[in-house]
């Protein structure tokens, strides 16, 4: 006879956190809405910060008073009743009891309306009700201007005008387009080049004869007025001075030239609301009429002005344009960060590791970096300009610049610029780099330095050979993490070294290529900038977004050039098995 | 009848005894005399005025319990156990005449006259030709010439030449357990050097690679002066000329492998050789 | 805490011993069934002779297992090499008892004649070596044995008078030469018996001391 033990009955309960099944849930879960607020959050900035350069349609729109504006719309919104609005009688808003009765609740919508000059808005919101009927007119053309913001008309024609008389080269939206199509490019070119005469040719020579000009200074200050040198200096000066003059004119006449080309020629379009305004032809950037458009044409306006963005300098302060200024002092900045935190902190994790005794002192002196890392990154702004740009900053010029503070009272180096600002940065992201450098030290096996001792090698060898190239994996995660934190820090920037909008880049083609003392641009004060500070705030909006977006691509390029370099050095020193 | 470990439970309780040391060692020249040596860890005492010769050109094995102090005994010739900080020692060492633990004596200059193994294969992050010629390298040489000539002859003296031929250039850590511990090995004959120290160097390994290691070894006896630390017996057995058994820190009988295994002078090494002791 | 191979050790020493004792009847029966003429007695020695055969296969399977798994060293392994040798002498001795049974049916059968003296006395001293050569395995005791070795000598004189004798007895009474070549024949075999005995005494000085004391005099 066979005898059962009978089995005791398991709760469901018991059975589930036996497994774990619940963990994995929660587990699961939690790294689920993880990425699901990553994503979605670039997502959002992609997708704002991508279509901001789309040529949205223009549409007409007629109001219910007769008024036309042609535009974009760019949003839409409900909003709470208008009760006086409405029923057109200012007498019937008493009383909330009457407002709450009357309770309507209506849309308006936002346009862009171009043409800041005529009408005082670049933006507008229209009622929905008072909106009587919209359209795409085929020939509606947005056009973007050097100055003044957008223009949005219909071309009527192409006009030459001289001292005399206006000469009408062309007649008609479709001939006039296609002359502007056939002349514009050569007005452009024209333009530029007469803006690099300006701003580059012209530039050298204002800088050779301020060098010049502090040399006689400086004279002064080392021998005296009476001394030789200083008659030197001034007959240097007077040199120079008189070859400037020379060619500048050279300069001046060319740029005249080059003007005198461009002048007179325009575009006279006119508006919906039937003004007629002649544009110049240099002064249009870009035009285009997004209702004619096919979709290559689209694309094509797209990709030009996202090359724009890329490459030009900034316009209408900051809210049109290029921010290529802002990406070279980004990187630029970025690069020198690294070079200084780089060395700097590998060496002190270095040898706090490797080198001090294990004691009290060390303790402290770990802590203490450990600490650094939680202060706030406008405190070491604040450092930044107390102790490099007036201390050192104003000793350096004590002694090199003298000539600058004494003529112009422009101090060089005592005020913030790219060295500072480097600097300062790299002192905010150093207790990152130390510690992962000393993480990474630490987990270099010792069985591996004592071989090296056994076979004869010093300390220091033993360090360069073994133990660094074992460890840069976790020394380059350090600097990977120290380079994203201080490519996005604003707050210490403001500080010491960035500007809203900088005339030269830091790093360029003049001797002596790279100007630790310039100030410079940066993507992220850009956002801040344009975001808050800018007067359009609604043209500046998108702008914010193509530029977080820029700025978190170029981080992640950053970061991904690190990746794959670490990876490359782990297969190489490190082992995936015993 | 006498407790055949009567001798081991003095040493236990802290009483010094003599070490029998077989007449045939005595007999051989040495390459490396311990002379008196003594080692504190803090205020540990772990080795007890040891005085061995250990002969030239033969393979010697320590053999003893766990915690015997072999090990200590084995870092404390090429002073690894310098770079412990609590570490004290009374006593001399000499390698071929010149006194080790002379304050003048260059470390770094020691340890390059001599190679050590590990338990755990440590083969370097870098190509299997750099670990070789590692010791050369850190000596200054670099013409390649010398090197590869170098690098050739270890790996060949240390059967793996075959193996490793046409991958050089590949990096160390890619290798199997055994492939790794026999290209320490090369590394450590790579400098040609005047005593070899293998800490339980098969301790980490298959038997296969374990078989291929003793092979090794038994190939290196008659060409280098091999100090090797074991647990296992038979493998002190198999490779070693002379055997030396070591307890609690002290040197209790030293002689002839083949004595000690058919017949040890004192009934403790017996004991402990046969199983009934440790 | 006993380890196997002491256990292993322990079994083989009994059986050994066990084999040994089945020898030690073997030749005191055998030499009974001399001297009192008894042939049953004679009969049932050269059966019994099979077990001794079978025990000895026993204990030298049980030494090869004993090398193969757990390579004894120092005196195990002397214990195992002694343990093969001395079965292989006791197994012989067995066989020079079964022998002497052989030629006890032999001379039963033939007329009755006289035993020398001498053979008497050099039975009973083998046997007193036999038992001697097992006390000192039992024991592990080097100096039985090196008495045992002594003792042989006087074995030896022994046998060399019996053959004498012989000689004499065929010369003169030619009539009884078959008899007296059995009675030859069987000196012989006890003499070999105390050499077997000797060769036991020299394994167990090796087993306990290490010394190959064969062909050695004088120790």
């Amino acid at each position: 006879m066979s005898f059962e033990r009978p089995r005791r009955l398991r709760s469901a309960y018991s059975g589930l956190t036996a497994h774990g099944e619940s963990w994995v849930w929660l587990t699961g879960g939690a790294l689920a809405m993880a990425i699901a607020m990553i994503t979605g959050l670039l997502l959002f900035i992609v997708v704002r910060g991508a279509s901001t350069f789309w040529p949205m349609p223009l549409e007409r729109v007629e109001l219910v008073d007769g008024r036309q504006v042609l535009g974009e719309i760019t949003g839409r919104e409900e909003v709470g009743q208008r009760v006086e609005e409405v029923q057109g009688d200012p007498a019937a808003a008493a009383g909330p009891q009457r407002a709450s009765a009357v309770g309507i609740r209506m849309a308006r919508r936002l346009v862009r309306t171009a043409n800041f000059e005529i009408t005082g808005n670049h933006y507008e919101w229209f009622d929905e009700p008072k909106i009587a009927r919209t359209s795409l007119p085929e020939w509606a053309t947005a056009v973007e201007r050097l100055e003044g913001g957008r223009f949005h008309g219909f071309p009527l024609r192409l006009v030459h005008a001289t001292e005399n008389s206006t000469e009408v080269v062309a007649q008609g939206p479709e001939k006039t387009w296609q002359a502007y199509e056939q002349l514009h490019p050569a007005f452009r070119r024209r333009f530029r080049e007469a803006m690099h005469i300006d701003k580059h040719q012209r530039g050298v020579l204002q800088r050779q004869l301020r060098a010049a000009r502090m040399a006689v200074v400086q004279a002064d200050l080392d021998r005296g007025r009476k001394s030789p040198a200083y008659a030197a200096a001034v007959e240097a000066e007077a040199t120079i001075a008189g070859r400037m003059q020379k060619q500048s004119a050279i300069l001046d006449g060319q740029t005249a030239r080059l003007r005198e080309q461009n002048a007179g020629w325009g575009v006279e379009f006119e508006t919906a609301s039937g003004e007629k305004r002649t544009l110049p032809l240099d002064a249009i950037v870009r035009g285009w009429q997004p209702n004619r458009l096919s979709t290559i044409g689209k694309l094509g306006v797209y990709f030009s002005r996202w090359v724009e963005f890329l490459w030009d300098d900034p316009r209408e302060a900051n809210s049109a344009g290029g921010v290529f200024p802002a990406i070279w002092g980004t990187v630029a900045m970025t690069l020198i960060m690294a070079m200084f935190v780089a060395p700097f902190g590998v060496l002190a994790a270095l040898y706090l590791r490797e080198y001090a005794s294990a004691g009290f002192l060390t303790t402290a002196v770990r802590i203490a970096i450990n600490n650094l890392a939680g202060v706030p990154s406008i405190v070491y702004g604040a450092f930044g300009l107390g102790f490099f740009c007036y201390v050192l900053g104003a000793g350096i010029d004590e002694i090199f610049f003298q000539p600058s503070l004494v003529a112009d009272n422009q101090p060089t180096f005592g005020t913030g610029g790219l060295l500072w600002a480097s600097l300062t940065l790299a002192l905010l992201t150093l207790p990152v780099v130390i510690v992962a450098t000393e993480e990474a030290l630490s987990a270099v096996p010792n069985s591996m330095r004592e071989g090296s001792y056994a076979c004869g090698a010093g300390k220091w060898q033993t360090i360069r050979r073994i133990v660094l190239p074992r460890a840069l994996p976790g020394i380059m995660t350090g600097l990977i993490l120290a380079m994203a934190r201080g490519a996005g820090e604003v707050a210490p920037l403001m500080l010491v070294g960035v500007k809203k909008l900088a005339v030269d880049l830091p790093i360029d083609g003049t001797f002596p290529f790279v100007h630790p003392e310039r100030e410079f641009m940066h993507l992220a004060y850009l956002i801040y900038d344009v975001g808050f500070q800018s007067p359009n705030s609604q043209a500046a909006q998108p702008m914010v977004f193509t530029i977080t977006f820029l700025l978190v691509m170029i981080i992640a390029l950053l970061n991904v050039t690190a990746i794959w370099a670490r990876s490359r050095l782990k297969r190489r020193y490190v082992s995936q098995q015993f | 009848m006498n407790n055949p470990a009567d001798r081991l439970v003095a040493v236990a309780a802290g009483k010094e005894v003599p070490s029998e040391v077989h007449q045939q060692v005595l007999d051989e020249r040495p390459v490396l005399e311990i002379d008196r040596f003594s080692l504190w860890y803090g205020t540990k005492q772990a080795l007890h005025s040891i005085t061995m010769p250990i002969s030239h050109n033969k393979v010697t094995a320590l053999v003893g319990p766990s915690g015997c102090g072999k090990s200590t005994l084995l870092r404390s010739v090429n002073r690894l156990n310098d770079l412990v900080p609590s570490v004290r020692s009374t006593g001399d060492m000499r390698l071929n005449g010149d006194s080790i633990y002379d304050p003048s004596m260059d470390v770094i200059d020691l340890r390059k006259r001599m190679g050590m193994v590990f338990q755990k294969p440590n083969p370097f992050p870098m190509s299997i030709y750099e670990n070789v010629v590692y010791s050369l390298r850190i000596d200054g040489e670099n013409s390649r010439g010398v090197l590869d000539e170098v690098c050739e002859l270890s790996l060949r003296g240390a059967a793996l030449w075959d193996e490793v031929k046409d991958r050089l250039a590949d990096s160390a850590v890619g290798l199997s357990g055994g492939q790794q511990q026999r290209l320490c090995i090369a590394r450590a004959i790579a400098a040609e050097p005047e005593v070899l120290l293998l800490d339980e160097p098969c301790s980490a390994l298959d038997p296969m690679a374990t078989g291929k290691v003793e092979d090794l070894i038994q190939e290196l006896r008659g060409r280098y002066s091999v100090l090797i630390v074991t647990h296992n017996m038979q493998q002190a057995s198999r490779t070693s000329d002379y055997t030396a058994f070591m307890y609690l820190g002290r040197l209790i009988e030293y002689g002839p492998t083949t004595e000690i295994f058919t017949k040890p002078i004192l009934r403790e090494t017996e004991a402990y050789v046969t199983g009934r002791f440790g | 805490m006993t380890r196997h191979i002491e256990r292993q050790i322990e079994q083989l020493k009994e059986k050994i011993l066990r084999v040994g004792t089945l020898v030690e009847e073997a030749i005191s029966k055998s030499i009974t069934a001399l001297i009192n003429r008894d042939s049953h007695l004679a009969q049932r020695v050269m059966a019994s002779d099979e077990e001794i055969d079978r025990m000895e296969v026993e204990v030298e399977e049980e030494c090869l297992k004993i090398l193969a798994l757990y390579q004894p060293v120092a005196a195990d392994l002397r214990f195992v090499v002694a343990a093969l040798k001395i079965n292989n002498d006791l197994e012989r001795m067995g066989d020079l008892a079964k022998n002497i049974a052989k030629r006890v049916a032999q001379l039963a059968a033939g007329e009755p004649c006289e035993l020398p003296p001498e053979i008497r006395l050099m039975a009973m001293q083998a046997e007193e070596m036999v038992k001697q050569c097992l006390d000192a395995v039992i024991n592990a005791d080097p100096s039985l044995a090196r008495q045992v070795r002594e003792e042989d000598d006087a074995v030896d004189a022994a046998r060399q008078k019996i053959r004498k004798k012989v000689l004499q007895g065929i010369k003169e009474h030619p009539e009884n030469v078959e008899t007296l070549l059995r009675i030859n024949s069987v000196s012989k075999h006890i003499e070999r018996i105390a050499d077997m005995a000797t060769n036991v005494a020299e394994d167990v000085i090796y087993m306990v001391e290490g010394d190959i004391v064969r062909h050695r005099t004088g120790d």
